[in-house]
């Protein structure tokens, strides 16, 4: 049977191929990735990419999660600061109203009251970084005005009942703010404006009309409940946020193993092919130097 | 009866054998290493017996040349690997470079430079940043830069798949001047052979052809035919013949449309060749199908995530509180016009980032909602044009009017409007005319063989680059193609001159810096006329067809309702709208819901009232912006893999023929030293013989005494 002359040719390029196979070993150990090109996995490089996007939108998530928790703290704590002084407002009005107190008293309680109302415009006009927070959507726009042409005073909302949301990447939606209106302007006796504005009236002249008066502190009661409903929304947002953002955190440490898995080279496989590779080139080198060694053909022995 | 000198004749033939034997060995053993070169072995012939008294002598032995060892069925299957092995090297090399572009993002680095995966998610991902504060100026700035990082990487990827593509044109052409060598180096082969050796293997001229056929297969996809008289036809795969016999056909090439187009004669064959195989088929493929298929893909997801974005910023509300308006629209990317071409053309115009529209129109600017809107549009299908495919109109004609006109806009498949229009004739007995027609951008007057010319109508908008193209013959033997350049408004028509002016001016300069000879452009009484050389080979000037108009006829009853056609009229075809667009296919609801029966005839004024139809420039459908690009990824991936498993196992079954080959045709130094070694003692003995015989003869010539005569 007859042979390729040429046989050792091919050996070398089982040899380039084997030195090929070792060079990417070598990057793979070197680098710590084992894909390196579209062609040598391509579902997986495809897997790669959602696997970044969700991480990235997951982390994208958890960095807006702190910067609205910080926002909405304030708004919690701002509303605490307005239940603390309503509280102050209404034992002020009771006092008031008991009917034991001069004129002066009572003049000198409706100007206290006058100072929460200024207080609580004041924290309704609160604002983070720049933004009023309980302007609806009209975070430029201071929200409270007061108008002392009328008596009672009149203090207008000039924000809007724009709700804003945060969407987490499971489609979650996660309320962001309370409009001024909800808290403290709302309708009917809710009004926790209105019923300070017509208690600053009550007692301005000292005289107090005791029916009025009641009145008039029930429905700052009433407005007190509303505002501590409306900061309870306040606070599960927080709760939310931080529910949403502790599962995000979670999902993004599994996506990001998963996504390790897939891309990061096996140092022990890569080791263990290496090695091989090595050990088949030793082999090659070896046999290709025997064959030169040894004359090539029959010509050597003629005599 | 034998004599001696009968014995001396086959003892010195057989000496004069084994040296022509010996001196094809030296010729084997000096050509072992030469490229081509097939081993040769000696032809030994038993000379015819000589019969003498009716007894049978032998009469030695002549060597009659030397016989190639070759099997021309093996080299065929050979080149014919050879040529499928060449073919996906070179679109490997080609498609190694194309994903080298997309390196996957290894994850250790969230920010790596040049993923387009990653900008996609950086990009929408600042808009849920800016969820949480619209207001905030850094944040709306960081939706520009990302915004600029995805613009820019995908026009950049785009433009280097573009340089690889013309890369590979160059490539390609260079590969022809090769081709035509080795085919003109084949025919003079074939002459040769067929001249000296009609019969029987032609040897050395024989390795040549074989060499050049050899070295062909690996530049393009051939077919070898023998022909009589040991000569040989090629042909491509497809059938085009380059050689026969003795004649041998140059392949040239030309420009059509900035790529390099290949012809034998005037038959463009680069499809046959991009099919072929060979390195230029190889090269071919990735230029005119992977590439574009690449550039396609990037080009869908520029389209769809500019126009989706673009949309809803431009509607929503930016800082000031605006919303965009057809005269200052808010687009945050350069508006796409068509699919392809928009991811070159990615871009950001917007620089002020307190036009990004986060807030909703008509909210305050610390609402999100168009934010969040925006954010979404990460995670919803990408934008891709549809083309109308039904409209409707509702329309009362007039009983008093001669004539009326409905008007409405169909998009094509690449997201491109047209005006279209319905003209009602009013052919009395409640029975109208009508003709529907989407009017091609540019018109033909005339159109003969060579010539083609267009009017240009006063208010006419004229558009000749949306699918004129010139063909014609340039001074090097090629032939060139351009798409003649787009008309802009309000550009005059001019004149040839000289000096010439205007397009026609524009379009001659065009003409010429194409090379291409012989066409002439002018403007007789407002008509453009393009003349090219008649007559000559590969001269075309066209223009693709506009349907005619959709015309039928509509009857209404006495009351004005519609009675005919008693259903929606379909089967509405028009092509030719734009380059590249499919011919546009519409159904005319008359009595489906959006436009039911709509069309009435009344004594009131003709008047249309409203429209309604299922196309648009952009609607949603597939995948998400990442997920089309994920499994853009995966499937240049699968195919680069594909390629290579190809290369690999036609690599090894050219190895594997190519050790056949090398078996049967390579010289084998140690068959030639056995084949020495024999001659050798077979010159020895036939020597030895000699001298016997010598010594036999002198006996004889002496009567026994041994002396006297030596």
């Amino acid at each position: 049977m007859r042979v390729d002359p040429s046989y050792t040719s091919n050996l070398v390029s089982a040899l380039d191929q084997s030195q090929l196979n070792e060079q990417q070993l070598t990057a793979e150990l070197s680098s710590g990735v084992s894909i390196t090109s579209l062609s040598q996995n391509p579902v997986a490089s495809g897997e790669n990419v959602l696997l970044l996007n969700q991480i990235q939108q997951d982390d994208s998530f958890t960095q807006s999660s702190s910067m609205v928790t910080s926002q909405l703290q304030v708004s919690d704590s701002t509303l605490g600061s307005v239940v603390s002084q309503l509280t102050q407002a209404i034992s002020l009005a009771t006092s008031a109203n008991n009917g034991t107190m001069n004129a002066s008293d009572v003049k000198s309680i409706g100007n206290q009251i006058s100072g929460i109302l200024d207080e609580v415009q004041s924290l309704a006009n609160t604002n983070y970084e720049g933004q009023y927070i309980f302007a609806g959507g009209q975070t430029s726009t201071i929200p409270f005005t007061t108008s002392t042409v009328t008596s009672p005073a009149t203090t207008t909302y000039n924000g809007d009942d724009d709700l804003n949301y945060l969407q987490a990447p499971n489609g979650q939606k996660i309320q962001l703010n309370v409009p001024g209106s909800q808290i403290f302007s709302a309708a009917g006796t809710n009004s926790v404006f209105g019923a300070l504005n017509s208690l600053v009236a009550d007692y301005s002249s000292g005289t107090v009309n005791t029916t009025q008066a009641v009145t008039d502190t029930e429905a700052l009661g009433t407005a007190l409940n509303f505002v501590s409903q409306q900061r309870v929304v306040v606070d599960n947002s927080i709760t939310q946020l931080s529910a949403a953002s502790d599962a995000i955190t979670s999902q993004q440490t599994q996506l990001t193993t998963a996504q390790t898995n897939l891309m990061q080279a096996d140092v022990a496989t890569v080791s263990t092919q290496l090695s091989l590779s090595e050990t088949q080139q030793t082999a090659l080198e070896d046999v290709i130097a025997q064959l030169d060694s040894q004359s090539n053909s029959l010509f050597s022995k003629l005599q | 009866m034998g004599t001696i000198s009968s014995a001396f004749d086959m003892i010195s033939g057989a000496l004069n054998a084994d040296q022509s034997a010996l001196s094809i060995v030296a010729n084997n053993v000096a050509n072992a290493n030469t490229p081509g070169y097939t081993m040769e072995t000696p032809n030994w012939r038993e000379n015819d017996p000589i019969q003498i008294n009716g007894v049978q002598y032998g009469d030695g032995v002549t060597e009659t040349g030397a016989t190639s060892m070759r099997d021309s069925v093996l080299s065929a299957r050979l080149d014919q690997q050879q040529q499928l092995a060449s073919a996906s090297n070179a679109r490997l090399t080609a498609l190694d470079g194309v994903q080298a572009l997309f390196t996957p993002d290894s994850g250790s680095s969230s920010s790596t430079a040049g993923d387009i995966g990653n900008d996609l998610t950086g990009f929408f991902s600042s808009f849920s940043s800016l969820e949480a504060q619209p207001t905030n100026n850094s944040l709306r700035e960081e939706v520009l830069t990302s915004a600029t990082t995805l613009a820019g990487n995908i026009s950049n990827a785009a433009a280097s798949l573009n340089t690889q593509r013309s890369a590979l044109d160059q490539e390609a052409s260079g590969v022809i001047s090769q081709v035509n060598g080795l085919t003109s180096s084949i025919a003079q082969l074939n002459q040769q052979i067929q001249s000296t050796s009609p019969n029987a293997d032609a040897g050395t001229l024989e390795d040549q052809r074989q060499l050049d056929l050899s070295q062909l297969s690996q530049l393009i996809g051939i077919n070898q035919v023998k022909t009589e008289n040991n000569g040989l036809s090629v042909t491509t795969t497809s059938g085009q013949l380059l050689v026969s016999e003795s004649s041998s056909f140059q392949l040239t090439s030309g420009s059509v449309s900035g790529v390099t187009h290949f012809y034998v004669g005037t038959t463009d064959i680069t499809s046959q060749l991009t099919s072929g195989g060979g390195e230029l088929g190889g090269y071919l493929t990735a230029r005119d199908q992977d590439i574009p298929g690449a550039l396609s893909s990037l080009d869908q997801l520029a389209y769809g995530v500019s126009t989706s974005v673009n949309q809803l910023n431009n509607t929503g509300a930016d800082m000031n509180g605006n919303s965009g308006t057809s005269g200052a629209p808010l687009y945050i990317f350069n508006e796409p016009t068509q699919v392809a071409g928009s991811a070159l053309a990615m871009d950001v115009t917007m620089t002020d980032p307190s036009l990004v529209a986060a807030a909703g129109a008509g909210m305050g600017t610390g609402d999100n909602s168009n934010a969040v809107a925006m954010a979404k549009l990460g995670n919803e299908s990408l934008m891709q044009p549809i083309a109308t495919t039904a409209f409707g109109l509702s329309q009362n004609l007039s009983a008093s009017s001669p004539s009326a006109t409905s008007s409405f806009e169909v998009y094509d498949s690449l997201g491109n409007s047209h005006p279209a229009t319905v003209t009602y004739t009013n052919q009395g007995s409640n029975t109208w005319g009508y003709s529907i027609s989407v009017p091609d951008a540019l018109t033909a007057n005339s159109s003969v063989p060579g010539s083609v010319s267009y009017s240009f109508g006063a208010g006419e908008t004229v558009n000749p680059g949306t699918n004129l193209t010139i063909s014609g013959n340039t001074a090097g033997g090629g032939i060139a193609t351009i798409s003649a350049l787009t008309v802009t408004g309000g550009e005059v028509v001019g004149t040839a001159g000289p000096p010439a002016t205007g397009y026609v001016a524009a379009l001659d300069a065009q003409i010429t810096a194409a090379g291409i000879t012989g066409v002439t452009v002018s403007n007789t009484g407002g008509a453009l006329t393009i003349s090219g050389a008649t007559g000559t080979a590969g001269s075309v000037i066209a223009d693709p067809a506009e349907s005619a108009n959709a015309t039928g006829t509509l009857s209404f009853n006495a009351s004005g309702a519609l009675v005919s056609p008693a259903v929606n009229v379909s089967g509405i075809t028009f092509t030719g709208l734009s380059d590249g667009a499919a011919p546009l296919n519409l159904n005319w609801n008359l009595y489906s819901a959006n436009g039911a029966g709509t069309i009435k005839q009344t004594a009131a004024p003709s008047l249309q009232s409203g429209e309604s139809q299922n196309g648009s420039a952009g609607a949603s459908s597939g995948p998400t912006p990442t997920g089309y690009f994920s499994n853009f990824v995966s499937t240049l991936g699968a195919t680069v893999s594909g390629v290579q498993a190809e290369n690999t196992a036609q690599n090894a079954s050219v190895t594997q023929l190519q050790t056949q080959n090398n078996a049967l045709s390579q010289v084998n130094l140690n068959d030639e030293a056995a084949a020495l070694s024999t001659l050798e003692s077979s010159y020895q003995a036939a020597s030895k013989v000699f001298t016997v015989l010598s010594t036999v003869m002198e006996s004889a010539l002496n009567l026994g005494t041994e002396t006297a005569f030596s």
